[in-house]
């Protein structure tokens, strides 16, 4: 490529009579590195003072050429070689930690519908079987021999939430605790009773569990109590009274509005 | 499930030296930044006499040097790190080539001189040497440039540009007398020559 034009002034150079067959070599030579420090290159200089001053024509040429080719570099290059190489890595990290996160998040939106199902899943349809399922499941903590006493003050601190309060005590309370009554913030009693414990849990009005009046199984009986906002669910054994506890409730029990 | 996987494993491997790596990261990153205030003058100069161009010249040298970034681990001597970014600046320009042909008549001498309002003598030289720099074939400047300014040997240029010694000396030596040839057919400029 380009190589016929270039043959053209090369072929002058040859024409030349002036030139020397060893003049053409030393001239390609030196034009092809002004500095060059090769043996023969050197002692063509010191035996022809022409080419001393052809090496030196040339060096000069070729500071002008570098000042040429030395155009002014853009003052901001630097930092932006350095800011968008900061960006970039940044990105990078970024794209990784939003991988992570996606994936954090994910897991933590599967952990939360798990326990939701688990805990707040309507598994059962009225009441009355609730409750009798949560006494049974709570059988082995409360025990009618124990000596925990709740006072009143402590219990209508609690009943507080459910916009009710007891003007005297029931009986001897040994637990009074917020629970979960199938997914319902609810307050779970337990009194001292004749031979077991006696439940009495205070349930907000929710429609997804219907109303049981009475209930029971062979062990466990109940009864459920309508109030305004509350039903309020007496469990016991056999032996228990509900109608003595429900009447003992609903003569101490007072709603605010 | 393939990409978990593949992501399980290189956070396995973060995980077993946290420290030795990201020492290992803030040694690249000084690394890169001593290398980019060296050399992005010389890249960036290198760019404009391959492309006759400011703008493009510039996105030139971004592209290597992110490029150089993500290699950089690849770089094991110092010594050698103009000539590899030349390289990579190289590659680059071909694929811009192979992007978009780039057709050598669309630019003119007069856009790669530079307006400068301060037109001292020497100035008005260097433009006029620039233009014909330029209208090198690229051929001929490239290893021109590479000599004059990045102060390579013969034997360098040719390992750059995949060519043999004998093919760069011919071609240094037809760059300068074409330049030369120029500039006796200018009177006006033989100063350059003398002075």
């Amino acid at each position: 490529m380009n190589n016929n034009h270039t043959n053209d002034s090369d072929m002058s150079k040859i024409d030349n009579p002036t030139n020397s067959m060893d003049d053409l070599q030393y001239r390609r030579s030196i034009y092809a590195d002004p500095t060059s420090q090769a043996e023969d290159i050197i002692a063509a200089q010191n035996a022809d003072p022409a080419k001393k001053r052809l090496a030196h024509e040339l060096y000069l040429f070729d500071e002008q050429l570098k000042e040429a080719m030395s155009i002014p570099v853009p003052d901001d290059l630097c930092n932006k070689l350095l800011l968008r190489q900061t960006l970039a890595s940044h990105q990078q990290e970024k794209r990784k930690s939003r991988v992570h996160l996606a994936l954090a998040a994910s897991v933590a939106i599967v952990a939360g519908l798990v326990v939701n199902y688990l805990q707040f899943s309507n598994s059962y349809t009225n009441l009355g079987d609730y409750a009798l399922a949560h006494v049974y499941h709570e059988e082995d903590k409360f025990f009618n021999s124990d000596n925990n006493r709740v006072n009143l003050a402590t219990l209508n601190k609690k009943m507080a939430s459910f916009n009710g309060s007891f003007n005297q005590s029931l009986g001897q309370l040994i637990s009074a605790d917020y629970c979960r009554f199938d997914g319902m913030k609810s307050l779970h009693l337990v009194y001292q009773g004749l031979t077991d414990t006696v439940a009495v849990f205070i349930v907000p009005k929710k429609e997804h569990l219907a109303f049981t009046d009475k209930f029971s199984d062979n062990k466990l009986q109940g009864e459920s109590l309508g109030f305004k906002d509350a039903n309020v669910l007496v469990v016991a054994d056999k032996n228990e009274s509900l109608e003595v506890w429900q009447r003992a409730i609903s003569d101490n029990i007072t709603w605010s509005i | 499930m393939k990409i978990f996987g593949n992501k399980k494993t290189s956070t396995q491997v973060l995980d077993t030296d946290p420290s030795k790596n990201s020492s290992s990261m803030a040694t690249k990153q000084v690394r890169y930044e001593a290398l980019v205030k060296a050399l992005h003058g010389d890249l960036y100069r290198f760019a404009y006499w391959l492309t006759h161009d400011k703008q493009v010249s510039e996105d030139l040298v971004q592209e290597t040097f992110l490029r150089a970034w993500r290699a950089l681990d690849s770089l094991k001597d110092e010594k050698a790190a103009k000539s590899w970014l030349i390289t990579i600046l190289r590659r680059e320009n071909a694929r811009r080539f192979e992007r978009k042909r780039f057709d050598m008549s669309e630019y003119e001498e007069a856009s790669i001189m530079d307006t400068q309002s301060t037109t001292t003598e020497q100035v008005i030289e260097n433009q006029w040497l620039r233009g014909k720099i330029a209208q090198l074939p690229p051929e001929y400047s490239e290893p021109l440039v590479l000599q004059v300014l990045g102060g390579y040997s013969g034997e360098d240029i040719a390992s750059m540009l995949n060519l043999n010694k004998n093919t760069v000396m011919t071609r240094l030596f037809r760059a300068r007398n074409q330049l030369k040839d120029a500039l006796e057919k200018e009177p006006g400029k033989m100063r350059l020559l003398h002075e």
